[in-house]
């Protein structure tokens, strides 16, 4: 068929929209991914990388509200070197990481024992509610959560500590306002918190491994070890892996729970990152030195995004490979 | 058995909600009342208090309105990077991920200089603006990767049956990304709900929202409100665990960014 009778045959068939000016005037490639493109980039420009410039024009600079002369002299890496030798930061970074390590870890072996627990479970009864239940710490306001176990951990009302009394001759502790125990308590709301989206990790990795294969593995009369490390793994890993990574990163930030708890008290031994930028910044309102803080802080983050993508990235080849 | 760890998971937030329906006396009694005589004295002062309506009205108004403009915004952004694919997309879609892994108090910092700088503190368009970049980029990463697995032969189909640009974006691809869609709404509106920080920081007395409320109106001369602490956290839990009860699936894909599509 000419191709000319072609067009005119599909033509004829469909029905044709009359081309408006809209039409036209997107009919151009170029344009049509700038008009797609213009919010996002403006609201990333305005919101975004108009304030990070900013914020790291005032990381060199001497800028404090409170300072009686409001020159914002240029002071070079005065601000990075006073941080970096000063305590404060070194203790936020070791909080922080002991946080992020402990977290992560507790929750992923709790996660994924659980999570061993519940599949094959789409059978039980209120499966749906149970599951709603078992999320429920994950979806309450962190702010919340942390007042009321604030309430709870209380050596004089609360629930927690009145249990911990009937083991301890009818005394209670003192939690939040022990240099020693308020950062594991912390870590343990944390824990609460997020051992149910490691389990929903768990699951979701589970319900990748093909069921023909575990089968197989049946028929063959794999044992448990077996199953799991030529069936399971290999298939769940990436996964788990992005679970990990994901608590990871949000782990690194957290803010709302221990603020709330502690506000990074007594003394400075709940300081995560977070806070410990957030007394810079608003306590003693130095700016300069406070956006020089959250300069590292945001290296550091870019790091983890880019290690994030890499593994992300290196699954699509594997992907690509073996169609 | 499974029931149980849900329960047990679900315990502190039940002593919550237990909690809520309890006179002052009780939630303060030691050792602590697991029995009690329900009352709803909790919630009726709750709603005398003029902040709680202040505090309810505006978490609606900025979470809704945020995250449907995010949404849209989000939309067209991934319909192109996913279609027409611009060169720098890679680039751009990283930093857009990398926005949001940024601690919060870094990001805090340069957007409360420039809000204090051009006055947009304590207003309801600065808050709606904060959060729609708060939400964007997750959105552009979970609808992308639905986009990704929709087939480039309906838009082809589509536009050589001249149905336009437009058309075709909206009335054939959009209706095949609805699931993802919903996702992207369910999981920022978690976020945007239950956050406290910036609302605090760039929020003033009129855009409280409810997360704000509850940590700035705690305190009477009295001390400690207890019931308004957990009155106010249960008003604040329970619509998003209704939409938790309903649509479980979409904060899985939403939480793994859309990597992960299978029911569990």
């Amino acid at each position: 068929m000419r191709p000319d009778l072609l067009t005119h045959t599909v033509q004829n068939n469909m029905p044709i929209r009359k081309a408006g000016k809209l039409q036209d005037f997107f009919a151009d490639n170029n344009r049509f991914i700038l008009v797609l493109l213009l919010p996002v980039v403006l609201f990333f420009l305005v919101l975004n990388a108009l304030p990070t410039m900013w914020m790291v024009g005032m990381s060199f600079r001497d800028y404090s509200l409170i300072s009686a002369t409001k020159t914002a002299e240029f002071i070079g890496l005065d601000n990075f070197v006073y941080l970096l030798s000063s305590n404060s930061v070194w203790n936020s970074l070791s909080k922080t990481f002991t946080f992020v390590f402990f977290g992560v870890l507790i929750e992923t072996v709790i996660g994924v024992l659980l999570g061993f627990l519940f599949w094959h479970s789409t059978e039980m009864t209120g499966r749906r509610l149970a599951l709603t239940l078992l999320f429920s710490p994950m979806i309450l306001a962190p702010i919340a959560a942390a007042n009321y176990f604030k309430l709870m951990l209380s050596p004089n009302f609360g629930v927690i500590n009145y249990i911990i009394s009937l083991f301890n001759n009818g005394k209670p502790i003192e939690i939040l306002s022990s240099v020693d125990y308020a950062f594991w308590a912390c870590l343990f709301v944390d824990i609460w918190m997020w051992t149910p989206f490691m389990l929903l990790m768990t699951l979701a990795a589970l319900g990748s491994v093909p069921k023909a294969e575990l089968e197989a593995a049946d028929v063959d009369r794999l044992t448990w070890p077996q199953k799991f490390k030529h069936i399971i793994l290999p298939h769940g890993k990436f996964i788990m892996m992005l679970g990990i990574l994901l608590r990871t990163i949000d782990s690194f930030k957290t803010m709302d729970l221990v603020w709330g708890m502690t506000t990074g008290g007594p003394g400075n031994s709940t300081e995560l990152l977070g806070i410990g930028l957030y007394r810079v910044a608003f306590s003693s309102l130095n700016l300069g030195r406070a956006s020089a803080y959250a300069l590292i802080t945001l290296l550091i983050a870019v790091a983890f995004t880019s290690i994030f993508l890499f593994i992300l990235n290196r699954k699509n080849i594997e992907e690509g490979l073996s169609k | 058995m499974l029931w149980l760890i849900s329960i047990l998971f679900f315990l502190p937030v039940l002593w919550i909600v237990l909690s809520s329906f309890k006179t002052k006396q009780d939630i303060l009694a030691w050792p602590p009342k697991f029995i009690f005589q329900p009352t709803l004295q909790g919630f009726v002062d709750l709603f005398k208090r003029p902040i709680f309506i202040t505090a309810f009205t505006n978490s609606i108004v900025i979470s809704l309105t945020s995250i449907v403009i995010a949404i849209i915004i989000s939309y067209f952004a991934s319909y192109a990077f996913s279609r027409l694919q611009p060169k720098l997309t890679g680039f751009m879609m990283f930093i857009l991920l990398s926005i949001r892994m940024v601690p919060g108090a870094a990001t805090m910092i340069p957007v409360f200089m420039m809000y204090t700088a051009l006055g947009w503190k304590s207003t309801h368009y600065g808050m709606i603006l904060f959060y729609t970049m708060f939400s964007i980029p997750f959105s552009v990463w979970i609808i992308k990767g639905f986009l990704d697995s929709v087939s480039t032969k309906f838009d082809e189909t589509a536009l050589v049956n001249g149905a336009g640009r437009l058309n075709t974006m909206f009335k054939v691809i959009l209706p095949q990304v609805k699931a993802g869609i919903v996702a992207a709404f369910i999981f920022n509106i978690i976020f945007v709900w239950n956050e406290f920080l910036f609302g605090f920081i760039l929020g003033g007395n009129k855009v409280q929202t409810m997360p704000v409320a509850l940590a700035t109106e705690t305190y009477t001369s009295a001390g400690v409100d207890w019931n308004y602490v957990a009155t106010m956290s249960v008003i604040n839990l329970v619509p998003l665990l209704i939409l938790l009860f309903f649509f479980q699936k979409h904060l899985l894909v939403g939480m793994t960014f859309g990597t992960v599509r299978d029911e569990i």
